[in-house]
């Protein structure tokens, strides 16, 4: 036998085959010829990797370094590094999605190394078309031993106690159905490989075709003998060349080598088969259709009984099997039952093959024991979500399957737990949707397919899918009714109930599914015109500005900028924002992650944008308006949700007063984030445009102790409750009271309050400081500790991508010397002499997924060390102050502290002269939420007093119109988002200077360039 | 059939014989359940789901029409669920056609209308969205109006399986399967061979005798049973008379032998005759070689016939006659006529149209 020095196993799956590895394979021969390694170095082209994504994929034995995504232009220097010199070419190797490490070696990557191959136990290692291959690796030695050494009752014994269950998706015991046929009389049988393969995104069966058709074949002639059969089909799509090419050599060779045909092995049993192309019809993939098209006639199905144990194809005594379940039995044969249901759960045996795709980083082939959680296959083999986007669900079982959302990401994936979830296990296709992906467009999408494919023989599957359908499309487009929700449920229960076949039984299960799980997203549609994914695109003008909670006009003011038009643009952003400056800076800016040019590059920086508009437009003058209505509110704490209720009503005629505790207005913009990225004096420029309306904030003035609760109940017609969260979360732990433990706000409170004090020393942190938590007030209070001068430590329980806070904060913070110790928790504190002098924690490790999908924190037993520190400031959260609300008020507080809402109202306390809202109705939440809060209120007391009144609705006083440019681009070149100009970390350290400074003109004119402007519709 | 085995529908014990199905059963004992799809002397297809019931223990509801009973079953065909779901599947069929029935030739003998006037559906909760398929006018005898079709598949169970003619099959998918001739042709250019088994198959108003068009409502016309005229097999006929006027002529399934109902074109569509007004209704002579006929009357007319075959018999003998019979005979008219020829005439001349 010829000895190579290097076999390189090209992937040659369609997969890979469709992202260029003949070119690949063409490039290398030649290569290696040239070189005149011809001799040395052996290509081999295999099956289906199963990493499809990342193709063409190549392996290099004996190293078993893989290359990924080779382009034919890589392989002179490929074939030069790895076989000539011997050095890997890094540029090619795998880089893992979230850390971005590089990993050479297959059997170290987290896809193949989580796997467990059975099914696909020769992929990649075998070359398909060799009989020869698949023979060294015991091929067709399970045959050989239910051939020769085992009855038919013990081959079906033998599945039977495997507890294999069909793979095609029903999950129906393979031996069961096996016994059954073989009972069955009658002297023609058929044995038949269901191949028709047809959910979207599923392509398990295509891969074991493609790598390892003979493992197919072997899995039919044992289910021969075992009922008795003498021949058989295999039904395969056409759309499957490559598959069709294959098992036709295999079955070429099988005979060749006397393993199929008459007198297997010398047996004296005789097995032959064919294979029947199917014409791509969904329907023929159930069992009944694909037999009545095997006879020729329109694949459709009929009724059962007769089962086709009974009267199958022919009306002859038939078995259909999947190819998965095909591809297993031989190995269950050779190895034992025992072996095979070695792993799995109790009712659910083996392994099963997924195909992983959709908003996931790892796209391929997944091979996992049943009884794998759900989250582990997406984040540990899957490599998580792109672009660090929340998983939202996983469609499994195709278009007639359902979604298993983010709170069942433990769920361990097997036929009854998926069952139990409003899924179907189906063929394996698992299609993973982000939190871009709505719920009801899924749904659409899905039920569009159904109703495509649905044959048209029985009523409530032809029609019923068109109906549903119909309803779908009308609620994405905006055109729902009171009532559709209901109508799709018993549309959907009498459709699963009545139809003919699995296809009609199943159509519904999307729509079930999307509707037990995200019934919100449904009324949010039908009664708000709301599409919170932004993906209906019929109910908004642009996807940024559906994101944003006040629904600013971003695409507009973007427009304006580039044609050099700021004071309109500022105009805009007055509209429906009272605080533009400060969201230029400190939003969370949720428009981003819409953005559409984020899909091709980065999302346009918008944030960035409006700060532009305000740092270099004159500020519209603001003249006072005069109170002309007699009803008097009174608003508590002067934060953004306070003052953008005081400034809506104030424009709309009401006197308003605000009662703010603190020495300044401003809340949590004033009290919490630091001035390094909120400079107080544009923060004052935008409170005091409030108060030139009229609107009056009487500052140091604490409800209940300044003035008395019943005194403004008495004194104002109704009242607004926005005091915030300003109260510090507790650790827990021993020590918390000691000195030198600080709240993370009550921090960030006192420094602000007496930024002298602090910086000139006279209060101090000392040199080490521990901050706990990972949000953004846990950066901010460690970059404002890094400022006077400490070195800081945070420390947090999870992972640097599971941290809540800004991610661009969290650079800064690290730029800045601040350390983060991740999977950290605090354990105790260390008292020397009633102060701090060190911190206990242990290391944790990841656990199960909570329901937000991140994984758990647990403890590691006997990981506990010491850190020396001066002080803590405990960042882990806020809770609002709500004693000042008497008890007997009539508002309802509710256990997580914050207020209750009167039924069907969204910002109603339950006593009707209050209102609520801001961090202290929601916890803490973000400024454009609060200001979101704050125009809502402002409706619904306005609303409430005129329906007092008996008056007319308000009516918005026109506007002056600003008409809003459009420039198409012909070409829009692929670019990064712009770069926010930035203080040096020299420059930093130890001042409160605003880091960020803002766009240049150049800058501005850049990044609005990159605007899609997928806001206008063109003719 | 031997009863052996029994099961319970309605709450009601029933014996039944194993095979036969719950739609069966049920009508043996007088238990009404709705159906659509079903057609008698065809194979059950359980396509249009009207006929669910409730079985215990099954999983899901069951087309009573294809579900064999089995021993011990329990049948439910009146519960809420049932009901639910056959108002919906038949709001489904009203919603997806053209069933406008002011004007529609099947009014008042529609299946599709009874069972929505039985299951009390004031209009269905979906937009009625019919296809627009152009009528088919293409042809004298049958018109097609496929936006009404409910895609039951009775027409081509009827003209595959009963008269065996595979003219007609579904083609397309889901909501948009129709029923045809092969590429969607019109009748006229496909092998149809016009017999009219599916207009009679098609329970609502898509496949309609054209001549009977506007010709009068199903309750103004009284069916005459009869026998086919045609031919000597003697097909039960339903001539569908209105004023005095045959409109059309179906075939009943009652009717047994020999025809089951079936009929061919002759049959079918050959009935206008009747009211033709150069029909022939009295026996014509020529008296003289070169004039004209005259009416007579049958006593005439057989004293005529019987003095010229007596006279010719002898003058030239009585092979000088010969016999022709008429396929449109029966059998026993043709056996007089050679007896009579035979026996009577004394010549062995005879033969029959279909022998040549």
């Amino acid at each position: 036998m010829k000895v190579f020095r290097s076999h390189l196993l090209l992937c040659s799956g369609t997969g890979c085959h469709a992202s260029g590895s003949l070119a690949v394979k063409k490039e290398l021969v030649s290569e290696l010829e040239k070189r005149g390694l011809s001799d040395e170095i052996k290509i081999v082209e295999t099956g289906c990797n199963g990493f499809c994504a990342m193709g063409p994929i190549m392996v290099i034995y004996p190293e078993g370094v893989v290359y990924m995504m080779i382009k034919p232009s890589d392989i002179p220097e490929l074939v030069e590094e790895h076989l000539v010199k011997g050095r890997v070419l890094e540029r090619l190797l795998y880089r893992e999605p979230i850390t971005d490490n590089i990993i050479p070696t297959m059997q170290d990557i987290p896809f193949f190394a989580l796997q467990n191959v059975r099914v696909l136990r020769n992929r990649g290692l075998i070359d398909p078309e060799k009989i020869d291959e698949y023979i060294a690796r015991d091929g067709y030695a399970g045959m050989a031993k239910a051939l020769t050494e085992m009855t038919p009752d013990q081959i079906v014994q033998e599945v039977l106690d495997s507890g294999l269950r069909g793979r095609g998706g029903a999950g129906f015991p393979t031996g069961l159905k096996w016994k059954f046929a073989a009972a069955s009389q009658g002297d023609v049988k058929y044995v038949l490989c269901n191949a028709d393969e047809g959910d979207p995104g599923a392509f398990m069966d295509r891969s074991v075709l493609e790598a390892d058709p003979h493992a197919v074949l072997e899995g039919m002639i044992i289910a021969a003998k075992a009922i008795g059969a003498h021949s058989g089909y295999i039904y395969c799509r056409a759309e499957y060349p490559l598959a069709i090419h294959r098992l036709n050599v295999a079955i070429n060779q099988a005979k060749e080598y006397g393993l199929l045909g008459k007198d297997i092995l010398g047996t004296g049993f005789d097995f032959d088969l064919e294979i029947y192309q199917g014409a791509g019809a969904f329907v023929c993939g159930e069992e009944t259709a694909l037999m009545t098209s095997i006879e020729g006639k329109r694949g459709m199905p009929r009724p059962r009984p007769p089962f086709p144990a009974v009267a199958g194809l022919w009306q002859k005594p038939s078995i259909l099997n999947n190819v998965e379940t095909l591809a297993n039995i031989a190995q269950i044969i050779l190895r034992g039952s025992a072996w095979y249901a070695s792993v799995g759960t109790e009712k659910s045996k083996g392994t099963k093959v997924f195909a992983l795709t959709g908003d996931v980083n790892n796209v391929g082939l997944v091979e996992v024991p049943m009884g794998t959680p759900l989250g582990a296959i997406v984040y540990d083999i899957g490599g998580g979500i792109p672009k660090g986007k929340r998983f939202k669900a996983a469609q499994l079982g195709g278009p007639s399957g359902g979604m298993i959302p983010i709170q069942h990401l433990n769920a361990p994936i097997d036929y009854e737990k998926v069952a139990e979830l409003g899924a179907i296990m189906g063929s394996g296709g698992m299609i993973v949707m982000d939190e871009d992906s709505c719920a009801v467009d899924m749904a659409r999408f899905f039920m569009e397919f159904c109703q495509e494919e649905s044959c048209g023989k029985c009523t409530p599957c032809r029609e019923g899918t068109k109906q549903m359908l119909e309803i779908l499309t009308n609620i994405t487009q905006g055109k729902g009714k009171p009532g559709d929700i209901e109508l799709l449920e018993e549309m959907a229960s009498i459709i699963k109930d009545t139809s003919l076949c699995g296809l009609g039984q199943t159509a519904p299960n999307p729509v079930l599914s999307t509707i037990r799980y995200f019934r919100k997203e449904y009324e949010d549609h039908i009664y708000n015109h709301r599409c919170t994914a932004g993906v209906c695109s019929a109910l908004f003008k642009s996807p940024c500005q559906n994101a944003c909670p006040v629904e600013m006009d971003i695409p507009s003011y973007i427009a304006l900028i580039r044609d050099g038009r700021l004071e309109d643009a500022y105009k805009v952003l007055l509209k429906t924002n009272p605080f533009p400056s400060v969201c230029g800076r400190v939003c969370d800016h949720k428009c981003q992650s819409k953005c559409r040019r984020g899909k091709t590059d980065e999302p346009l920086a918008i944030k960035f944008l409006k700060r532009f508009i305000t740092d270099n437009a004159s500020r519209p003058k603001i003249e006072a308006v005069p109170v002309t209505r007699k009803e008097k509110i009174a608003v508590i704490g002067a934060g953004p949700a306070g003052l953008t209720v005081a400034k809506d009503l104030a424009i709309r005629g009401y006197k308003v007063t605000v009662f703010e505790e603190l020495s300044e207005a401003g809340g949590m913009l004033r009290w919490a984030i630091p001035a390094y990225r909120l400079p107080r004096d544009i923060l004052t420029k935008e409170i005091d445009d409030i108060r030139a309306l009229g609107v009056e904030i009487k500052c140091k003035t604490r409800v209940g102790k300044d003035i008395p609760f019943a005194k403004l109940e008495s004194e104002f017609d109704y009242i607004y409750l926005a005091p915030g969260a300003h109260k510090s979360q507790k650790m827990g732990v021993p020590g918390e009271e000691l000195n030198g433990v600080y709240g993370g706000v009550e921090f960030l409170r006192d420094f602000n309050a007496n930024e002298t004090a602090w910086t000139t020393g006279e209060k101090t942190l000392g040199t080490k400081v521990a901050v706990i938590g990972g949000g953004n007030s846990a950066i901010d209070a460690a970059r404002c500790a890094a400022r006077l001068g400490s070195d800081v430590t945070i420390l947090y329980r999870r992972e640097r991508n599971d941290m809540p806070a800004a991610i661009e904060e969290i650079i800064a913070a690290e730029e800045e010397g601040i350390k983060i110790e991740f999977l950290v928790a605090p354990l105790n504190i260390v008292d020397k002499g009633g102060k701090v002098s060190g911190i206990t924690c242990r290391r944790m490790k990841l656990g199960e997924f909570d329901r937000s999908g991140r994984k758990r924190p647990i403890p590691i037993e006997g990981s506990d060390f010491t850190l020396g520190i001066d002080s803590i400031i405990a960042a882990i959260g806020q809770v609002p102050d709500l004693s000042f609300v008497p008890k007997d008020s009539g508002i309802s507080v509710n256990k997580w502290g914050t207020f209750d809402l009167a039924e069907g109202s969204a910002s109603q306390t339950t006593n009707p002269k209050f209102y609520a809202g801001g961090d202290a109705l929601t916890g803490p939440d973000t400024v454009i939420g609060a200001i979101a809060a704050g125009h809502q209120a402002a409706i619904d007391i306005d609303a409430a007093i005129r329906t007092q009144n008996n008056e007319a609705p308000y009516e918005e006083p026109e506007e002056e119109k600003i008409i809003i440019p459009f420039v198409l681009d012909e070409d829009n070149p692929e670019a990064p988002q712009t770069k926010m100009p930035e203080l040096h970390g020299h420059e930093r350290k130890n001042s409160f200077i605003e880091v960020e400074l803002g766009f240049t003109l150049e800058d501005a004119l850049k990044e609005a360039t990159r605007c899609l402007r997928c806001d206008v519709e063109v003719e | 059939m031997e009863k052996i085995c029994s099961v319970t529908i309605d709450g009601k014990v029933v014996e039944v014989s194993p095979g036969q199905t719950i739609l069966e059963v049920a009508r043996e004992h007088g238990i009404y359940i709705p159906t659509l799809c079903h057609y008698s002397k065809t194979t059950n297809v359980g396509a249009c789901r009207v006929c669910v019931v409730e079985v215990e223990k099954a999983k899901s509801l069951v087309a009573s029409c294809c579900m064999p009973v089995s021993p011990g079953m329990v049948i439910k065909t009146d519960t809420e669920k049932v009901r639910a779901s056959q108002k919906l599947i038949v709001e489904l069929l009203w919603a997806s056609g053209n069933h406008d029935c002011l004007s529609c030739e099947q009014n008042g003998g529609c299946e599709l209308q009874n069972l929505v006037y039985w299951l009390g559906i004031e209009r269905p909760r979906f937009n009625i969205a019919p296809p627009n398929y152009k009528i088919e006018n293409t042809n004298s005898m049958i018109q097609r109006d496929l936006s009404k079709c409910v895609l039951c598949g009775r027409c081509i169970r009827a003209c595959n399986e009963i008269q065996v003619n595979e003219i007609l099959d579904f083609s397309n998918r889901g909501h948009f399967a129709k029923v045809g001739p092969a590429f969607d042709a019109d009748y006229i250019n496909s092998e149809c061979y016009f017999c009219g088994e599916c207009v009679d198959a098609c329970p609502v108003g898509a496949i309609t005798f054209k001549q009977a068009r506007f010709s009068g409502r199903p309750w103004e016309i009284k069916k005459v049973k009869t026998t086919c005229t045609y031919c000597g097999v003697g097909c039960q006929i339903d001539l569908n008379v209105h004023n005095n006027r045959i409109v059309k002529v179906t075939g009943n399934k009652d009717y047994v032998q020999p025809n089951e109902g079936s009929l061919c074109v002759k049959g079918r569509f050959g009935m206008d005759f009747v009211n033709d007004p150069s029909r022939l209704k009295t026996p014509l002579i020529r008296k003289e070689k070169g004039g004209d006929f005259t009416e007579a009357t049958w006593d005439e007319a057989y004293d005529f016939i019987a003095d010229s075959l007596t006279e010719i018999k002898k003058k030239n003998g009585p092979d000088s006659i010969a016999g022709l019979s008429s396929a449109r005979c029966t059998n026993e008219e043709n056996y007089l006529f050679q007896k009579f020829l035979r026996a009577g005439i004394g010549t062995n001349n005879v033969d029959h149209c279909a022998r040549l």
